[in-house]
């Protein structure tokens, strides 16, 4: 049937022309092969109080716990491909993630239950919301710090947020003392990000969906976006169509120390506590989540989806040595390999589309 | 019987013949002079002999033996070198390190330092180079440079030495160093190919001259039996029917821009003139004049700019494009794809660029007005293929500038700078661009108009200015000049008149 045929291949050009289909596909494949390969688990059903066998990954809990996890690094992530995409390149994530995780921390801290000696908070709900502001002013101004440098110094994003990154830790090892601060208002706690419906932890989530979101209108829609995608492609020629380019680039590494403090916010709420070693090393996994989601680091392609996505298939590969069984020694080996074959994959499944599309 | 024969060799570029079966002998031990306007094929010419490029069709003959040369090592292998524009050394390295780039004298994978630098020492002192041989590269002057990589040449034996447009940022003692250096090198049977439009230059030290024009053969004559009108009128051939015939407006209108006592430093200085509506103004010069420079001072992309712009009657200042864009300034720059295009952008959103900002609505692009306009001005200007989805780096070179030119009039400019508009694309492109020009001026708008090509400069400007150093030298209205008393003022060859 003619007609049948041309639907379907109208279909799969709708998929091909799909930026992201290779990485959707990644995600179908890993978790074909964790639902098969998973193992089962008891498992007490809360509707029915009944014991029931189910696959290991896929139990509620571990997806939950899987979606958390994505969250913080998608949330960065997003930012991150932004300032990707104008052609630079932000490694001090995992640090402004720390500083206001602290900063947040020590402010919740000091008008929370601990010190007050389980009084009852006075003004939980401006405590609350104060703490979060100050989380996301913190990430904000930092990433402001960053783009101010890079625009004004003339030193490369590597170097410029190489230094910032020690220098933000070590502010927050000197302002904590190395203590870790807890003991928040429940109001922020449970009350908000830890907020219960079953066993699923919906707000983290919520968010991540969220600022994807935003992530996604903000570039396509909107001018700014249009310039972001204009000055990583060609800065010289951005210029001379007299885009203030300084201004947008101090912008978006703004932007992108503002995830950096939506995610610490959410940590908080979550674990209820920060110290100064929290997001070691989160910067390689969230630049490495925009690579894997398909944003060129030199500049010019990326989307907040595709680091949303590319967030999900590492912490899915990161899962599946648990889930698996394999030896944690082995885990980073794994987790590093996968990665150059995510990126090789959805490389060579965007030249194939592009020469379909070419000869169509 | 050592001779370099090029046999009907051609070369296309996308849209363009680069060189159209070009056939001549270069004898050994000779001085020979390629000459010819800019974009005559005398550096295709030269980079094919490098075996920077490859020909299309046709070969190169050395010694009787038919060669063709996949990279410039193969062409280093029977002994062509070129000295180069843009120079090919390591700056962050040696002197000698760079002459010894590729096989560093070593024991063991140990650099053998003495030997490098005493080798290194003997290789320029043979030429009469005096020069420490540790310096780094990247500290040298381009004249210096120069004579490294001449050194470097003899010493692998190179037997030919291509040479393009070695002078043009060298200062006068450096060009007479060169010069007696040329004249060592031939002392000792090595040919040199020297490739340059300085015709002053060319009738001093070469024996016989090849000129180019359009990427054909025309001519190769003995220095000592011509002179340099022969050569011009051979460079400039009669067949200008290609171009546009210029709109020479009969009602020049306001005043849009003037500009005075403009100076950058180093580049450009004492700059005036004024241009109004309805007009084109042309800028003629060689490469390297400052032609560029002065368009980009207006466009306020040079640092530093002195001297005073005003924009119809009032004086304004220019810090940046965005100031400039916002008195009505558009600016199409020489070099399409590193300055005028994103080439990871569509086609739509390239022509949109300057304009988006107008086209929001709390910040949101209006994709329905944005839609239209690219629309407008891709039927306007007949774009091919006429979907602005499609990537812009997938558009051919004459639709690209089109989308550029675009940008600017979607804004409306009234004052457009045009720095070589049509330098590399087809003739079909060129002349619709041209006429888009005449458009342009029809309707009240002024044209400054930076080209290379001299027919093309001839026929659209009302008037022409030529730019010698950084300084106009010379204004001629439309009618006044021909392409010989230009090429004169443009080279500094004294006028007769």
């Amino acid at each position: 049937m003619p007609s049948v045929k041309n639907k379907i291949s109208s279909l799969v050009y709708v998929l091909f022309n799909f930026r992201e289909a290779g990485l959707v596909g990644i995600i179908i494949v890993l978790v074909i092969i964790l639902s098969i390969f998973g193992g089962k688990v008891q498992y007490i059903d809360p509707a029915s109080c009944k014991v029931v066998m189910m696959n290991k990954f896929l139990q509620p809990g571990n997806i939950d716990k899987l979606i958390k996890n994505t969250s913080f690094f998608a949330i960065m992530a997003v930012g991150v491909t932004f300032v990707i995409i104008s052609g630079g390149i932000d490694l001090s994530v995992g640090s402004i993630y720390c500083i206001s995780a602290v900063g947040g921390a020590m402010f919740l801290n000091h008008f929370g239950p601990g010190r007050l000696g389980d009084k009852v908070v006075p003004l939980p709900g401006l405590v609350t919301v104060g703490g979060i502001l100050l989380c996301l002013s913190i990430g904000a101004f930092c990433g402001f710090l960053n783009g101010l440098m890079v625009t004004s110094l003339k030193i490369h994003p590597f170097v410029i947020t190489l230094g910032t990154m020690a220098i933000y830790r070590g502010v927050a090892f000197i302002i904590t003392k190395a203590q870790a601060y807890t003991f928040f208002p429940p109001q922020f706690t449970d009350g908000l990000i830890r907020y219960r419906v079953g066993e699923i932890y919906p707000v983290p989530m919520s968010i991540m969906v969220l600022v994807v979101i935003l992530g996604v209108i903000f570039l396509s829609k909107t001018v700014t976006g249009r310039y972001i995608y204009a000055i990583g492609g060609n800065e010289q020629a951005a210029r001379f169509s007299g885009i203030d380019v300084n201004k947008i680039k101090i912008l978006v590494y703004s932007l992108c120390g503002l995830t950096a403090g939506i995610a610490a916010m959410i940590m908080l709420g979550y674990y209820g506590s920060a110290s100064s070693d929290v997001g070691k090393g989160y910067e390689l996994d969230v630049i490495a989540a925009a690579v894997v989601g398909g944003a060129s680091l030199s500049g010019g392609y990326g989307s907040p989806l595709g680091a949303l996505l590319g967030a999900l298939i590492i912490q899915i590969i990161n899962n599946s040595i648990v889930i698996l069984g394999i030896d944690q020694n082995y885990s980073q080996v794994i987790v590093g390999g996968l990665i150059i074959l995510a990126v090789l994959f959805d490389r060579v499944s965007m030249s194939i589309r592009e020469t379909k599309l070419k000869y169509r | 019987m050592g001779k370099l024969q090029i046999h009907s060799i051609s070369k296309f570029f996308p849209g363009v013949v680069a060189l159209d079966k070009v056939s001549f002998e270069i004898n050994l031990g000779e001085c020979h002079g390629i000459v010819g306007e800019n974009g005559a094929g005398k550096s295709t010419l030269g980079r094919i002999l490098a075996g920077i490029y490859q020909p299309d069709e046709g070969s190169i003959i050395v010694n009787g033996q038919r060669v063709s040369f996949r990279s410039p090592a193969d062409a280093k292998h029977f002994g062509i070198s070129m000295v180069h524009q843009e120079l090919l050394f390591c700056p962050n390295l040696s002197v000698a390190e760079n002459l010894f780039l590729g096989n560093f004298p070593n024991v063991m994978g140990f650099l053998r330092k003495d030997k490098m630098g005493k080798v290194s020492k003997e290789m320029l002192s043979e030429l009469g180079i005096e020069l420490d041989v540790w310096q780094i590269v990247g500290n040298l002057s381009i004249a210096q440079k120069q004579m490294v990589q001449i050194a470097s040449a003899t010493s692998s034996g190179a037997k030919f030495i291509i040479m393009d447009e070695p002078t043009s940022s060298l200062s006068q003692i450096e060009t007479e160093r060169l010069f007696s250096l040329i004249k060592l090198l031939k002392e000792r049977g090595v040919t040199v190919i020297y490739i340059s439009h300085r015709l002053e230059e060319v009738f001093r030290i070469t024996d016989r001259i090849t000129v180019l024009r359009d990427g054909k053969y025309i001519d190769t004559l003995e220095t000592a039996q011509t002179n340099e009108s022969e050569i011009i009128s051979k460079m400039v051939g009669r067949d200008v029917d290609l171009y546009c015939k210029a709109y020479l407006s009969h009602n020049i209108g306001k005043e849009l821009l003037r500009v005075e006592n403009l100076a950058v430093e180093k580049k450009i200085k004492n700059i005036n003139f004024s241009l109004h509506a309805g007009e084109i103004l042309g800028l003629a010069g060689l490469v390297g004049a400052g032609r560029s420079e002065i368009a980009k001072a207006i466009f306020g992309l040079e640092m530093n700019v002195k001297g005073e712009i005003f924009v119809e009657g009032e004086k304004v200042k220019i810090r940046s494009p965005k100031d400039a864009i916002s008195l009505g300034i558009g600016f199409v720059p020489e070099d399409r794809k590193l300055q005028g295009l994103v080439l990871s952008m569509t086609a739509g959103e390239n022509l949109t660029l300057p304009i988006i900002n107008k086209l929001q609505r709390f910040s949101f692009i209006q994709h329905f007005r944005e839609e239209c306009i690219i629309r407008e001005y891709f039927s306007k200007l007949s774009v091919k293929p006429s979907n602005h989805k499609i990537n812009i780096a997938a558009f051919s070179g004459g639709n690209q500038q089109k989308v550029v030119l675009s940008k600017w009039l979607a804004l409306n400019c009234k004052i457009l700078i045009l720095d070589e508009p049509t330098r590399g694309i087809d003739v079909k492109a060129k002349q619709e661009i041209h006429m888009l020009m005449c458009e342009l001026v029809r309707e009240g708008k002024g044209i400054l108009l930076i080209s290379s090509e001299l027919p093309e400069l001839l026929n659209l400007s009302t008037r022409i200015l030529a730019v010698r150093n950084g300084e106009i030298c010379g204004e001629f209205l439309h009618d006044e000049v021909t392409q010989e008393s230009l090429l004169k003022v443009m080279a500094g060859v004294p006028c007769q008149v």
